[in-house]
């Protein structure tokens, strides 16, 4: 979103008007800064704390610094590397499937077609529901004996709680969620490409196809990345989905990194290792965004 | 000048705000029950079949007319986060004063420091009315070195059999009695005779596996955990493996029992149990309700007693009441508590749920002894509870959820083979516990 707000005030930042702002721009910062660092920056803080310890849920327990052990315990987790593969497989799915399936439907919506703008407030209502809302309708439509989907199909799989089918099915509701705000923003970076463009490459009498790969997608490029690392991070953070369509299950096979270290830290009292959890997702997610952008910087150029 | 001033008072504002309102609460509303005032205790409440949180509230009503000054505020709560609800205001020290819960959660609330031992605190008359079996449910380790009673136990549940009384007499089986019940081999027969083009003898819904495996393993003495020297491990020997191996070959070699009902979770097979697309349902006492309830009219049911392998025993855990170890006014929630679990309320608490009471007087209330709805057979089937093995192991819950959870139901779908299972359960299992002896 940031990269095309920026676009029309791009001018105004670097105008004449610079008056004493050292000082006094600190000042300003103030009142926001303190909410930050007292709700956001504190448990950070706190959280990272938490992972060089050996802290366990418990009345009379005692805290103290264990170094690197919980990481060390980590890496030789069987169970974490399995929720970490899963977390990958469906951060990876849902962020290329999203994008793949808002695209096409940001184009469609693009297009001068009749009841546009009806079709346009439907394609954003899944982005007001709360997740949980989400979970249940799904769990209905998943539902083996009066679920919509056996019903449709005359089958009688149980979707949510087969082995095999239990990560994809919760793949196709992760996409479903999270389209909304894909399309949006895609939709958004669609119209603001110029139409000079179009009507230059079709005097050179390119096709469809051709517009949209020389001219859409090169024009898209900075709202694809912005778009996709974003649903990247929001996806492989995923809870709240998850936990009410399966809990995790069956036998863990859509258990992902964040349902587990829930579980470490409110089923079995493991506060300590499951900080540690959080900690290694978020290097995890940094480094996969870095290398993403960096590469995309870098092609960009 | 003027600007920076402003945004100075803005920020101190901003910051007076933010201190105030982290450190403000706490020694507010704490005062115990002096100054006539009557004492305060909240008591939560897991019951959620209609007939049973009318029961609670009932009970607590009576309370609060007859103690007006010990006023017990009834909260809600469900068995599905009850955990985590726990852990949380555990943690934040502000817990209910009256807990609701089962005796396998207890253990681990329990050497955590987060309940209150109530040895030597149960009024003598609540206590002897209470089997020392059941007692046992609720006896856990400190998290030190002692022992302690961490709840009052007060419903039970055995496993029975639920059956579709015209496919019996149609396939002419012998009816058993609590007296003469049938033996695993004995029942593997008639399963076998109850199926038919399009209909099974059984379906066992294994979405749940663990605790239903664990406590009718004890039928052939398997108690999966051994215990030597304060250190626990896995076992998984042939007494183990016996149940396991009866119920996998239902499945897949004498075929009389469903293979799709296994991710049935313990009323699921119900609409098939109608059809008479099962005719036997092995399911907990409570699951009667259900059947009463939602049966078609002119369809006829009977409970039939548990299976017998060498014994009848099987595992049980209670359905429990604690005192938060944070609790202001333990010796409160502890009269609350005896009044609440004597014998008439809770013969009126296991109408509600359909479950057993560990009250010797409850038991002998005639609603709980009369046929109808297999009342008799189930009351009679709590003398072979014993306490469950699991209920003492430190870590069961993880073990349970991460291994034999996933493990068994993999048996069951016939996609490991028993020995893998009893390897995974032990090796994978035993990594677990470690976690827990440190």
């Amino acid at each position: 979103m940031t990269a095309l707000a920026e676009r029309p005030y791009g001018r105004a930042g670097g105008g004449s008007r610079r008056g004493p702002r050292s000082g006094s721009g600190f000042a300003l910062l103030l009142p926001a800064l303190v909410p930050v660092l007292v709700f956001s920056v504190g448990p950070l803080v706190y959280g990272i704390l938490l992972a060089f310890t050996d802290a366990r849920s418990g009345r009379n327990t005692e805290t103290s610094f264990v170094g690197l052990e919980n990481f060390a315990e980590l890496l030789s987790d069987g169970d974490f590397w399995e929720s970490f593969r899963i977390g990958m497989i469906w951060g990876l799915s849902v962020t290329v499937l999203q994008f793949l399936a808002s695209l096409g439907l940001a184009l469609l919506l693009n297009q001068d077609l009749r009841l546009r703008g009806v079709a346009r407030v439907l394609a954003v209502v899944p982005w007001a529901m709360p997740p949980v809302v989400v979970g249940l309708m799904w769990r209905l439509v998943y539902h083996p004996d009066a679920g919509l989907l056996n019903g449709l199909f005359g089958s009688d799989v149980d979707w949510l709680h087969d082995f095999s089918l239990a990560l994809p099915a919760v793949i196709v509701v992760g996409v479903w969620t999270g389209m909304p705000q894909t399309t949006v923003v895609l939709l958004a970076g669609l119209q603001n490409v110029p139409r000079e463009l179009y009507e230059a490459v079709s005097v050179d009498g390119a096709g469809p196809w051709r517009r949209f790969w020389n001219v859409t997608l090169p024009q898209l490029r900075p709202v694809i990345v912005a778009i996709t690392s974003l649903d990247f991070v929001w996806n492989i953070n995923q809870f709240s989905l998850v936990y009410v369509l399966t809990q995790g299950g069956p036998g863990g096979r859509t258990r992902l990194p964040m349902l587990f270290a829930y579980e470490e830290a409110f089923r079995y009292g493991f506060f300590g290792y499951a900080a540690t959890l959080g900690v290694a997702i978020t290097i995890v997610v940094l480094v996969v965004l870095g290398l993403y952008l960096w590469r995309q910087a870098r092609e960009g150029d | 000048m003027k600007r920076l001033s402003a945004a100075l008072a803005v920020a101190a504002v901003a910051l007076a705000a933010g201190c105030g309102s982290g450190g403000g609460d706490g020694g507010g509303d704490a005062a115990p029950g002096q100054n006539g005032e009557p004492v305060k205790l909240r008591f939560l409440s897991l019951a959620w079949q209609k007939e049973s949180i009318e029961a609670n509230k009932q009970i607590v009503a009576d309370w609060n007319t007859a103690n007006p000054k010990i006023q017990v505020e009834y909260v809600q709560g469900s068995w599905d986060n009850v955990n985590d609800q726990l852990v949380t205001s555990f943690e934040a020290g502000d817990p209910p004063d009256v807990i609701h819960d089962d005796s396998p959660a207890l253990s681990s609330f329990a050497s955590r420091g987060f309940l209150l031992d109530l040895t030597g605190k149960v009024p003598a008359e609540l206590k002897s009315d209470i089997p020392q079996a059941a007692w046992d449910t609720v006896t856990f380790s400190d998290g030190k070195s002692g022992q302690g009673v961490y709840g009052v136990p007060f419903l039970q549940e055995s496993q029975v059999l639920i059956a579709n009384k015209k496919l019996l007499d149609g396939a002419g089986v012998r009816v058993p009695t609590p007296e003469s019940p049938w033996t695993w081999d004995e029942f593997a027969d008639v399963a076998k005779k109850l199926t038919k083009k399009g209909a099974y003898g059984v379906a066992w819904p294994m979405k749940s596996p663990v605790n239903k495996v664990l406590n009718l393993a004890l039928n052939f003495g398997g108690t999966f955990f051994d215990t030597q020297n304060g250190k626990t491990t896995v076992k998984v020997g042939p007494q183990e493996r016996e149940v396991l191996q009866r119920i996998h070959d239902q499945l897949y070699t004498d075929k009389s029992a469903d293979p799709s009902a296994l991710g049935m979770g313990t009323a699921d097979p119900l609409p098939g149990f109608f059809a008479g697309k099962y005719a036997i349902v092995p399911a907990g006492v409570y699951l009667r309700q259900q059947v009463a309830e939602q049966a078609p009219s002119g369809f006829e049911w009977v409970t039939l007693p548990p299976l017998k392998g060498q014994t009848s025993q099987q595992g049980a855990v209670s359905q429990t009441l604690s005192v938060a170890a944070d609790s202001k006014h333990p010796d409160e929630a502890l009269k609350f508590i005896a009044y609440f679990l004597n014998g008439p309320n809770q013969a009126k608490l296991a109408k509600g749920d359909w479950l057993l009471p560990t009250s010797t007087t409850a038991a002998k209330d005639p609603a709980l002894t009369t046929k109808e709805n297999g009342w008799d057979v189930a009351t009679a089937s709590a003398k072979d509870l014993v306490v469950a093995p699991f209920l003492k192991v430190n870590g069961f819950d993880e073990w349970k959820s991460k291994v034999a959870t996933p493990a068994m139901q993999e048996y069951f779908a016939d996609k490991i083979s028993l020995d893998e299972l009893a390897n995974r359960l032990v090796e994978e299992g035993n990594k677990v516990l470690e976690r827990y002896s440190r």
